[in-house]
């Protein structure tokens, strides 16, 4: 847990559900958490949970194939040095019972994105999405 | 992402520049496994590597696996700080 207290903020973008995405959002979070001053670690990891996050979206929600108008929404909000994240989408919903990394002594590759973001997070909650939005994912850390 | 590889006997070096995401990690898998499909040692350089994340690590275990299939060499020769920190927290797959 950091010691710095990090000002309250909330911030959001949408990004068309694309694998071409995944960098304009990784340098959304860079900038928001410059702004947090987040440290430089802390930051790089951050910035990997989302973008996995946003990944899966991209692979298991659309399964590659999203309309090329499909949106995504992440947002990033800080309050009282909590830091939560949130994705919207509109693809397949997903079934949490389904979302889990592979098992450690399976070396096929697939399943680590997922692995990563449990790593790096305190909580990952999959909510249910209000309209227009079916998937609502929310990953939070306590800064 | 860019890449460029030296043939040094049966050695072939590859060095990854640049980001390595889901976009580009066909690139990088395409420009690998042929060579350790076609029997040559592969060393990794991946000093330039600004970013990678699961579909990077992805092609890695690939190309692992590949090598023992192919009784040949697949090593990483030099990663830098932000493959460093992607591949401890992924060590206990690989």
């Amino acid at each position: 847990m950091s010691e710095t207290a990090h000002q309250d903020h909330i911030e959001k973008k949408a990004f068309l559900v694309n694998s071409s995405s995944l960098k304009d959002v990784r340098s959304f979070c860079r900038e928001v958490f410059e702004k947090l001053q987040i440290q430089e670690d802390l930051k790089d990891e951050l910035v990997l949970a989302i973008a996995e996050a946003a990944q899966n979206i991209v692979k298991h929600a659309f399964k590659n194939s999203a309309s090329p108008t499909e949106l995504m929404v992440v947002q990033i909000s800080c309050e009282n040095n909590k830091l939560q994240i949130a994705f919207y989408d509109r693809g397949t919903p997903v079934d949490p019972k389904k979302v889990k990394h592979r098992e450690i002594d399976n070396v096929k590759p697939g399943g680590l994105g997922t692995f990563f973001i449990q790593e790096i997070m305190d909580a990952v909650e999959f909510k249910d999405g209000k309209k227009p939005w079916i998937n609502h994912l929310v990953l939070t850390k306590q800064l | 992402m860019t890449y460029k590889v030296d043939e040094i006997d049966n050695k072939r070096i590859v060095h990854l520049n640049g980001e390595i995401d889901m976009e580009v990690s066909d690139k990088a898998r395409n420009t690998i496994l042929p060579l350790i499909d076609a029997g040559h040692e592969v060393h990794l350089n991946l000093s330039k590597v600004e970013y990678m994340d699961s579909s990077g690590i992805s092609v890695l275990i690939e190309s692992k696996k590949l090598a023992e299939q192919k009784k040949t060499k697949f090593e990483l020769i030099e990663v830098s700080k932000p493959v460093e920190k992607v591949l401890a927290m992924a060590r206990k797959f690989l």
